[in-house]
């Protein structure tokens, strides 16, 4: 028995896989799940582990460990701060930093950071401080030409630009980020005698002359948690595409074992052991699985590649981390990926190897039994599906009772509840739907009857393509919905947000002086100051981490227009309270710090304790940090705010293009401010970037969404191609009774519609909920801020729409195939049938 | 001499500052084989050079090294021993300046500068390193007055009168610092054929002067505590482009003072000849007056006596030093051997006490011994 074991294994393989020779479009389906499953899944994985290296490179960079100290007054640093210090026996050391633009970048303002480093000072621990000590390495280093140091991933970047030193290849640095010796970025940033900062290290514990103030990296928003719910948010996106595909594998799995059970028996009967023929399909599973992840690895990394720029755009603008825009795939990637592909290829064939191993040699065809045991698979569907949705709703309810921080991962658990409920509830809720509708037609429309009871009987084979669908449609809907309602929501805020028709900022000494030139300018309505820095928040005695301040101006102008989502006693008397002494804090530190209006925070600013009274809430779109609003003159009184931006709203004009423009340049000519430096920025610019950004962090949502619904649709097809034979063995009857082929075709297209209309209309309050879930719950954990939720009609409607015409698309190969099969061919069917 | 111990600090602190610490298995013999590197486009030091005051007491830019080093042995009311290190070194990277071909920065230095500062306690010993770039103003040297900083860390003329003769030094590290007055008892010194030192057999040498006549008072910090001191200190300056010929290996210097008053400077530069036993000796003999009287290799005999385990090397740290002519015939032993100077370039440099045909103090300083 063992020596003959290989050989009949071999053989029995063989004939197994033979049937795919006679079904090629089994093979392919099943090739094609696997391939989307993988691709959309390796894809979005390609893009977190890509990412994940860039920020572990950038943790590495020496400034994510080195106390920072900056002056006080917001003025820039100088040289002859850095030696008053060193001189004061300060063990600080300078950092340069600034942006090169590229030349010829693929999009427009496309650079690079440039940091100077100053080694001899540059505390030990930095790990940028670290290098091979090669010979003459630090001569080369601080003597033109000098070193530069830069990441094999951004080099070819570099060589586009011109005049830099030498540079050194090293791996550990992060993308778009170059070194050097500060005298070569002094040159190249053009900053003469300018510091960007000045580090020293966290274990110094020194006294800072009052005019500096330190601020720890811990300190500093840090972009990683953030960053890090943008990627569980593409991971669910990815999983979401892997359960779709993994549908149509299964589905096309246990259509091959259906078609096989004969061929099964077959070789029972002829002697070859169940154990041979589980291994025998099991190792059919493995070579499957292996071409499909083969496939979906590489295609996945095909399409990571098309989408990495916009995620490393939207990375950048959202959260300031720079991500490589090329893919940096560490091993464990693709050891994770093919992984993750097989192991879906067996929870799908999982069934069928079972089903396979329990094979009644004597056994026949029972196509009649089946019918029994769907009802009982359709209780046990319903009654999952329920627990499911009702964990779902616990879920929810234990989220929205638990007030300030929420976890995200508890929300995503939240939403894969809710559709993995509805999409087990679904078959069962079109039985019944059928079967109501079986009910109610009218007795002589027999051949509607037909139809229904008909689908009745398809629903097994379609269930799963059905759910496919179901996932795929309220996915779109809710994240088109949630996406539409951001959009209305953030754009309507920027509007009142951003009320003044210019923003100025002026180098501190320049302040006064622009600030009067401006009033007495006719053009000129009003000036809207404002300042911001940042104190150490105190809560309950305990220091809760240093909070943004954010300084206005309440103006008239700006209290009509300046959105609250949450007051004490209303709108007016809120801004009375913040003139005569309580501050306004953002929906993201209220939700944080469980803080509502009424409530009472304390600061610890430099010039001591300061105790707060909140009166308001307002919303804060984007904006990733806790932020508590004064009035300006308390910031720049209390806090020591540096001077920061005057807001210019422009007097009622005919043109106001035009005079903004004049005043522009009158800006300019009288103190050197030039509009293409961050000193002058035209709100339609401020605006336009924020839309930008904007579109961008919804650009890879909205793509794998699209991806998604194409799968869905896909599966849909490929169940309806499989078993298209199988159908028309059971349409021949009716043909032969008189039924012409174009009303079966027909028949059968309304059927899938009918189907699918079902499906849509499932989809519809699945979707709405699901886009609660993202705006109530998702969004609160992942950014900080709740969105109203808006519906769609249109939005609906269009998606309904594509359910039927997806359903259409699906039908029509097989509908176009059966009405090209000649009579005799169906003449044979009914025959054997 | 300490002297070359520090040009070759200043040569592997470029071979390998690896910016960080560099191991200690590094330091073995071979490390030093760079010390002997062609000095291409440097000035040389040359015999005849006429030394000129206050210029020179300023930095010789165009020479590749360059040092301020101060030696101190002092003494507590209660009778402790401590001993004090300020070293100031200059390193020329680059032969000339960088070509001003517009775009240099404030930035934009050929000059490389470091700081050593220690305490030696009857105990322990503490140390502390600085580094700079030239050209910022974070460390330099300026003549009138006289001005040695790096930091916080400074070597300067009390006031604007005081000239040489009255400096002040101050430097702090972790667990130590020093605030002494420096007040000259006698005039500086040239070693050499009037301040050219001869270094090695074939003729390359450095340009070498000293005032070892300093009377010291001030205070010194352990820990935080103040402990008031009074006593004697050495300062070398000493610059050049090459001091080692190319199989020279490391050396001892000695500052001793002797009672009596005489002052006594020598060094032992190892492995330097072309046997391998020999090694370049030489010294000077300085009178209570500030004569000084060169010491040929015959004229003096340096033998290490008694070797100890410090910091994973053998070190000598018991020495018979003989200079006949004097009827100098002493033992120098370390006060105790835990005086490892363990900064990027380590060595050994510490506090010694002289007995023998007479009694005394100085310092020692060793350096190039391998670690295991």
């Amino acid at each position: 028995m063992s020596a003959t074991a290989p050989s009949v294994l071999r053989t029995t393989l063989a004939t197994l896989l033979s049937h795919y020779r006679r079904h090629p479009g089994q093979l392919v389906m099943l090739l094609l799940g696997l391939w989307v499953a993988s691709a959309l899944w390796s894809g979005v994985q390609a893009i977190n582990a890509s990412a994940r290296e860039s920020y572990d490179r950038a943790e590495a960079l020496f400034s994510a460990d080195l106390d920072r100290i900056t002056r006080r007054d917001g003025a820039a640093l100088t040289l002859d701060d850095y030696l008053d210090l060193r001189r004061a026996g300060l063990p600080v050391s300078p950092i340069i930093e600034g942006e090169l633009p590229l030349p010829n970048g693929k999009s427009d303002g496309e650079r690079l950071t440039l940091i100077g480093i100053e080694p001899l000072t540059l505390p030990s621990g930095a790990s940028l401080a670290q290098q091979d000590g090669d010979a003459n390495a630090l001569r080369d280093w601080l003597i033109p030409p000098y070193r530069m140091r830069v990441a094999p991933d951004t080099l070819e970047q570099v060589r586009t630009l011109n005049s830099l030193p030498p540079l050194e290849i090293t791996p550990d640095l992060p993308p778009a980020t170059l070194v050097t010796d500060i005298a070569a970025a002094a040159r190249l940033l053009d900053m003469d005698r300018g510091i960007t900062r000045l580090v020293i290290a966290p274990e110094h514990d020194v006294e800072l002359p009052s005019a500096f103030v330190r601020t720890s990296p811990d300190a500093l928003a840090s972009p990683g948690q953030l960053a890090d719910s943008f990627h569980l948010n593409l991971t669910a996106m990815g999983l979401l595409a892997l359960v779709v595909g993994l549908f149509i594998v299964h589905a096309a799995l246990g259509l091959a074992l259906e078609q096989r059970l004969g061929l099964l028996r077959t070789l029972r009967a002829l002697g070859v052991p169940a154990r041979t023929l589980i291994l025998a399909l099991g190792l059919e599973l493995l070579l499957m699985g292996s071409i499909g992840a083969l496939l979906g690895i590489v295609s996945g990394v095909i399409l990571a590649q098309l989408l990495l720029p916009d995620v490393a755009a939207t990375l950048d603008s959202l959260y300031d981390t720079t991500v490589s825009d090329t893919l940096n795939l560490p091993w464990y990637y693709w050891l994770g990926g093919v992984a993750i592909t097989l192991g879906g290829l067996f929870s799908a064939g999982a069934s069928m190897l079972w089903r396979a191993s329990r094979i009644n040699v004597l056994g026949l065809g029972q196509a009649q039994a089946w019918r029994g045991r769907l009802r009982g698979q359709l209780r046990v569907q319903l009654l999952f599906g329920g627990v499911l949705l009702a964990g779902a709703g616990f879920l929810w309810w234990y989220l929205a009772s638990t007030a300030g921080r929420q976890d995200l991962a508890l929300g995503f658990t939240l939403v894969a509840l809710l559709l993995l409920g509805a999409a087990l509830c679904l078959p069962p809720l079109l039985a019944g739907l059928l079967g109501l509708l079986a009910r109610y037609l009218p007795r002589r429309a027999a051949l509607l009857q037909w139809g229904v009871a008909d689908l009745q009987l398809q629903l097994p084979q379609l269930s799963l393509a059905m759910m496919a669908l179901l996932l795929a449609l309220s996915a779109n809907l809710g994240v088109g919905s949630m996406v539409g309602g951001f959009r209305l929501t953030f754009l309507d805020w920027l509007d009142q947000r951003l009320l003044a028709d210019l923003y100025v900022r002026p180098a501190a000494e320049q302040f006064e002086d622009l600030e009067a030139w401006l009033k007495e300018r006719s053009e000129v309505a009003t000036l809207l100051p404002a300042r911001s820095t940042e104190a150490e928040l105190i809560m309950n005695g305990k220091n809760a981490g240093p909070v943004a301040l954010f300084g206005i101006a309440p103006k008239l102008i700006l209290r009509d227009s300046w959105p609250l989502l949450d007051t004490q006693d209303g709108y007016g008397a809120a801004w009375r309270d913040l003139i005569a002494g309580a501050a306004f804090i953002n929906e993201q530190l209220a939700r944080r710090q469980g803080l509502a209006p009424g409530d009472r925070v304390q600061l610890q600013g430099p010039t001591g304790l300061v105790t707060l009274d909140i009166a308001a809430v307002y919303p804060d779109y984007g904006n990733p940090r806790g932020e508590i609003t004064l009035p300006v003159a308390r910031l720049a009184r209390e806090f020591q705010a540096p001077s920061g931006t005057l807001g210019v709203v422009l007097a009622p004009t005919q043109d106001r293009e035009r005079t903004l423009t004049r005043l522009q340049d009158a800006l300019s000519a009288r103190f050197r401010l030039a509009d293409n430096d961050a000193s002058l920025i035209d709100q339609q610019a401020l605006k336009q970037l924020a839309t930008e950004v904007f579109e961008r962090t919804f650009t890879i949502t909205r793509a794998l969404n699209a991806l998604t619904l194409g799968v869905a649709g896909l599966a849909l097809l490929t169940t309806l191609l499989a078993q298209a034979e199988a159908r028309r063995a059971q349409l021949a009857p009716l043909w032969a009774m008189g039924v012409s082929r174009g009303r079966l075709v027909r028949l059968q297209i309304g059927q899938l519609v009918m189907a699918c209309l079902g499906t849509a209309l499932l989809a519809i309050p699945l979707g709405l909920l699901l886009t609660g879930a993202l705006v109530a719950v998702i969004n609160v954990a992942a950014f900080g801020w709740r969105l109203p939720l808006h519906v769609f009609p249109a939005q609906i409607a269009m998606t309904v729409a594509l359910a039927v015409v997806v359903a259409i698309v699906a039908a029509l190969i097989p509908a176009w195939r059966l009405r090209r099969v000649p009579p005799r061919q169906l003449l044979q069917e009914f025959a054997a049938a | 001499m300490k002297r070359l111990l520090a040009i070759s600090l200043l040569f592997i602190l470029m071979l390998t500052l690896g910016w960080q610490f560099w191991p200690e298995e590094s330091t073995t013999a071979t490390s030093y084989a760079g010390l002997g590197e062609s000095s291409g486009d440097f000035r040389q030091a040359r015999p005849g050079t006429v030394l000129s005051f206050p210029e020179d007491h300023g930095p010789h830019p165009d020479f590749r090294i360059e040092w301020w080093y101060l030696t101190g042995n002092l003494v507590a009311e209660d009778g402790r021993h401590f001993g004090v290190q300020w070293t100031l070194f200059r390193q020329a990277m680059a032969p000339s300046d960088p070509q001003q071909n517009g775009g240099e920065t404030p930035w934009t230095s050929r000059q490389l500068w470091m700081a050593h500062a220690a305490l030696s306690t009857p105990q322990d010993h503490r140390f502390s390193e600085r580094f700079a770039r030239g050209g910022v103003g974070q460390a330099g040297v300026k003549t009138e007055p006289f001005d040695a900083w790096i930091d916080n860390w400074s070597l300067r003329s009390v006031d604007d009168t005081a000239g040489f003769d009255r400096l002040m030094v101050t430097a702090s590290g972790d667990d130590f610092g020093y605030r002494l007055t420096l007040d000259a008892q006698g005039p500086l010194v040239r070693h050499g054929q009037q301040g050219f030192s001869q270094k090695s057999a074939d003729g390359q040498g450095s340009m070498y002067y000293s005032q070892p006549f300093f009377q010291v008072s001030g205070e010194v910090r352990v820990d935080g505590d103040p402990i008031a001191v009074t006593g004697r200190a050495w300062l070398d300056r000493e610059w050049s482009s090459q001091l080692l010929g190319p199989t020279q290996s490391g050396w001892d210097w000695f500052s001793l003072h002797l009672d009596g008053g005489a002052k006594l400077m020598a060094f032992r530069l190892r492995g330097g000849n072309k046997n391998e036993e020999g090694s370049y000796l030489s010294g000077s003999w300085i009178t209570p007056q500030g004569e000084i009287i060169p010491l040929k290799p015959d004229d003096l005999s340096l033998e290490p006596l008694e070797y100890q385990s410090v910091a994973g090397r053998d070190i000598p740290i018991h020495w018979r030093v003989q200079v006949p002519a004097y009827d100098l015939d002493v033992n120098v032993r370390a006060r105790h051997p835990n005086q490892w100077m363990g900064t990027s370039f380590p060595y050994w440099e510490g506090m010694v006490d002289v007995s023998g045909s007479t009694a005394g103090e100085g310092y020692l300083e060793m350096t190039g011994y391998a670690g295991e």
